[in-house]
């Protein structure tokens, strides 16, 4: 059982990998029987629109519909869905669980109706009749703002639901220092981010079933946060909490889109409880397309005065964010994108307004790195447009504004919803960017683009990321001996496919100082982890590891506790040294838990419940994690066709627990980053329904997009948490547009090329080249 | 409704077992297959034909389930991840894993797990076909499969080390 504290920090292999590679892994689809009832929802095919009336009539007669339902069906007392964030400068905004009176998205559920098969289901689902009086959609944050645009919510007299300002030092004079400086410059630029989607390879699913012997109904759900979703079931339908688990099996991905309260969650409940069946739903890709809420839509107006030695001395941004239909959250992608503009840059004078507007679209919602790819990229193309008009090097500009380790801990004067005060606890800033050009050869990037072949244009993009991770609320986990004499570590983690589990155990054997294999992870599950907020914004190895080892400690302290009390030593002559207790002073034989519970039975005590300890680690405040990008891109200007040569990427998330799964999480981010640059938007015709329908239309990264990647770690431990980590799900995502933006605008600088917004897939960089530039 | 639909006999073999069922002219062969024969590695993220995680392979070609029907398969051999071994012809190793799927974990080239059975089986095929590959003929490979979690490098790291 004995191991090694060492263990930390190696690069183990997964614990999880066996049935991930032998297809027995069980995800939500999985978990379907042939005797239940599938749901398939009807969801409104207008953006905007009046529902006139639903109309059962012929579905009801057919013996194969086993039940349906609308908003009329539904209990008047039922909850609404939640919205997480909102503060004293939002509007209340709560989405029925089944649109009633008006459909403000395309996709927007309406009515269920329930068969046997998905098949039947769909068939049923075609024979209800829903009339609509079509309202004039909103499909823009420009038309929504227009005076006499039509109302979302009339009841608010406004599109816009939140709106937040912030002021840090005194930017108007520093701007009118600037407009009167030898030298300085004002440079305005607007940066449009499109709508994306996480797109995770499985859809998400949802399965209700009242349990005959507890009666109790069980919820499996594709859920980021199992422990929310219990507490808001149980608000919705009024069924006491005690009434309800809900298990998250295997997840095929989430990147935030699964950490929405989502209208089918509940409705898959309401129908269980209702027509006493139990319910299953999966979604089908179409339907994904509208029915998982959307990320990043965002719209940045960036003014920043500039002195003439690159000091960036004044900040201004207007932050219009596009939050659709609305529901979840409504202030936290802005939020992050305002908290994190500033980025590692000291810039002393910051204003920025940020409001979030409601229009016709699925709603938006987080998207790994919230608002921090947007912001990173608004901040990484001023600097860089700074630097060529100020004829200094895009490296030596931010070498010149990045605040300094000694600086640490940094007050940045911002807020955030839920953090009234940033603080950057952490970082070495310089080392990072050093460290990146180095590894991406900046210094012989000239002789290397001189030498590239004709019709290759190269180009050479930085993005330098700040970003909150590691988040709260406070973390539970509770570590218990199991019968067959392996300890059980039960996490309030749920694993998405991250290996939270192979990290996790990694640190706790640390702990501990005993071998992996004396150790079992289990999550996803309330019963075992009854109150946890769940897995989001880079959490879950730094709050999860944290938990785990407070656990550990309060597991020790029991074991020690126990042994103590059945010798009759004082307790401090038991000290624990790697699964063994060892008595100081003494003449016994270090004792194993096995052999400790043999003696605690002996004396008629039950060791399991002894040797059971609960801990949490408590919101310790958010750990900041750094890094700094850079991107090789070659640009054939017969095609239009970006390809992302190299990418360097040193990252600062303090103590890395397992260098192999970090590493991972940041290639993976990183291409979802490229997709974002460079392929990836979700359009709506004038009518206000989405002109994709699957990956066919929204085109996602493939193995051919795939870079050459130089990944570099600098670790400063976070002072925040005992292990010294900081969270890094997010940070490849974060940085990659920025880089691979300010590469593309690189190539295309010898063309004359006014570079406007993204995606900068080839069609649009073709028409970049040959034909005028069009507005974004 | 249904009654205007019939049930048609459907015999196969999948995975080595022959599979005797009934099914609609319009059932799709991945659903078939998860549902009638329990082969729940071939898994749907698209059922458009697009993202590769339902593929299977068929009297020794690999082919998406989703895009053919059930009834197509009549009489047919079909592999999923659970023939892997078969079809890399090696035998499963000490950890119950091929060779292949030890690559991939080395190499780390999974993380939710979604895409991989399909990626398995078709690069299982693919390495049959070609035991020494090229990395742009990996990668051209690859372009197949979707996966939204790695990245796609250690995937090509997993096969460059078994094309060597």
């Amino acid at each position: 059982m004995t191991g090694s504290a060492t263990v930390f920090g190696q690069r183990r292999r997964r614990r999880e990998d066996a049935p991930l590679l032998t297809g027995t892994a069980r995800y939500l689809a999985d978990l379907i029987e042939p005797d239940m009832a599938v749901m398939r929802v009807i969801r409104s095919n207008h953006a905007h629109a009046r529902i006139a009336c639903i109309d059962f009539a012929t579905v009801a007669r057919q013996p194969e519909c086993l039940g349906f339902l609308s908003a009329a069906e539904l209990p008047p007392d039922l909850g609404r869905l939640p919205a997480f964030d909102l503060c004293e400068s939002s509007a209340a905004i709560h989405h029925p669980v089944l649109a009633g009176d008006v459909a403000r998205y395309a996709g927007q559920p309406i009515a269920i109706v329930l068969a046997r098969d998905a098949y039947t289901a769909e068939d049923l689902a075609e024979l209800v009749r829903v009339d609509y009086e079509p309202l004039a959609p909103v499909m823009t944050v420009d038309d929504a703002l227009r005076p006499h645009a039509p109302r979302l919510y009339p009841e608010l007299g406004s599109n816009v639901v939140h709106e937040t300002t912030q002021l840090v030092g005194d930017p108007e004079f520093a701007f009118a220092a600037a407009a009167t400086g030898v030298g300085a410059v004002i440079i305005e630029q607007d940066f449009a981010f499109p709508r994306v989607m996480a797109s995770s390879m499985e859809m998400r699913g949802a399965i209700a079933r009242l349990e005959a012997d507890t009666g109790r109904y069980l919820v499996h759900s594709s859920t980021q946060v199992p422990q929310v979703l219990r507490d808001e079931l149980a608000r919705i339908t009024g069924l006491p909490r005690e009434r309800l688990r809900v298990i998250a099996p295997a997840i095929g991905g989430g990147f935030g889109a699964k950490e929405s309260i989502y209208p089918e969650e509940v409705l898959v409940l309401l129908a269980a409880m209702r027509f006493d069946l139990t319910v299953c739903w999966t979604e089908d890709r179409v339907e994904s397309v509208t029915a998982t809420v959307h990320g990043r839509e965002e719209h940045l107006r960036i003014r920043a005065a500039v002195h003439e030695n690159g000091i960036v001395t004044a900040l201004e941004a207007d932050c219009l964010a596009d939050i659709g239909g609305a529901y979840a959250l409504l202030s936290n992608t802005p939020g992050a994108a305002i908290a994190t503009l500033r980025g590692p840059y000291r810039i002393a004078n910051f204003r920025s307004r940020t409001r979030s507007v409601v229009t016709n679209k699925t709603p938006l919602n987080v998207y790994r790195g919230a608002g921090y790819p947007q912001a990173t990229l608004a901040m990484e193309r001023i600097l860089d447009v700074a630097a060529a008009r100020l004829g200094l090097d895009r490296a030596e500009i931010r070498r010149r504004n990045l605040l300094q380790p000694e600086e640490f801990p940094v007050d940045r004067g911002v807020d955030y919803p839920g953090c009234p005060n940033i603080v950057f606890d952490s970082g070495d800033f310089p080392a990072c960017l050093e460290s990146t050009l180095e590894a991406i050869d900046y210094t012989n990037f000239a002789t290397r683009r001189a030498a590239a072949t004709t019709g290759n244009a190269l180009g050479i993009g930085l993005s330098f990321v700040v970003e909150m991770t590691a988040s709260g609320p406070a973390e539970p986990a509770r570590l218990r001996l199991r019968a067959d004499g392996r300890l059980e570590l039960l996490s309030g983690i749920t694993p998405i496919g991250q290996g939270s589990e192979t990290t996790i155990l990694q640190i706790l054997a640390a702990h501990l100082r005993v071998s992996e294999d004396a150790l079992v992870f289990r999550a996803g599950d309330t019963d075992l982890a009854p109150d946890a907020p769940g897995t989001f914004a880079s959490r879950g190895a730094t709050m999860g590891g944290n938990a785990a080892v407070a656990a550990g400690t309060a597991f020790v302290t029991a074991a020690r506790a126990l042994l103590a009390e059945l010798r009759e030593v004082p307790l401090e002559h038991i000290v624990w040294d790697g699964g063994l207790l060892v008595e100081q002073n003494g003449h016994n034989q270090p004792m194993t838990l096995q052999a400790l519970c043999e003696l605690a039975r002996s004396a008629g005590i039950d060791p399991l419940e002894r040797l059971d300890a609960h801990a949490v680690f408590p919101d310790s405040g958010i750990a900041h994690a750094s890094g700094c990008h850079a991107a090789v891109v070659s640009v054939d200007t017969a095609t239009g066709i970006v390809h992302v040569l190299d990418y360097a990427v040193t990252h600062d998330c303090g103590r890395v627990a397992n260098p192999l799964l970090v590493d991972g999480q940041i290639m993976g981010g990183v291409v979802q980053g490229l997709g974002t640059a460079l392929f990836e938007a979700l359009r709506y015709d004038a009518n206000g329904l989405p002109l994709a329908r699957g990956f066919a239309e929204y085109v996602l990264p493939t193995a051919a997009t795939a870079p050459r990647f130089a990944l570099r770690h600098i670790e400063t431990p976070s002072p925040l948490n005992p292990l010294g980590m900081k969270g890094a799900g997010e940070a490849g995502c974060t940085g990659a547009a920025a880089a691979i933006v300010n590469a593309v605008a690189d190539a295309l600088a010898p063309f004359g090329v006014e570079l406007g917004c993204g995606p900068f897939s080839p069609d649009h960089v073709h028409e970049l080249l040959y034909k005028d530039p069009s507005p974004c | 409704m249904a009654s205007t639909e019939e049930w048609l006999p459907l015999s196969m073999t999948v995975d080595r077992r022959l599979v005797c069922s009934r099914v609609r002219p319009r059932h799709l062969l991945s659903d078939v297959l998860r549902e009638h024969a329990g082969a729940t590695g071939v898994h749907i993220g698209c059922g458009q034909g697009i993202c590769g995680a339902c593929t299977v392979v068929i009297d020794g070609v690999p082919a998406r389930a989703c895009l053919m029907l059930a009834v197509q398969a009549e009489g047919c051999r079909i592999q999923t991840v659970a023939s892997l071994a078969e079809l890399e012809g090696n035998p499963v190793g000490p950890e119950g894993l091929t060779r292949l799927q030890t690559a991939f974990r080395q190499h780390h080239a999974l993380q939710c797990g979604f895409c991989t059975p399909g990626l398995l089986v078709s690069t299982a095929v693919f390495l049959a076909r070609n035991a020494a590959p090229s990395r742009d003929a990996i990668v051209d490979h690859l372009n197949g499969h979707l996966c939204r979690c790695t990245g796609y490098a250690n995937i090509i790291a997993a096969i460059e080390s078994l094309a060597r």
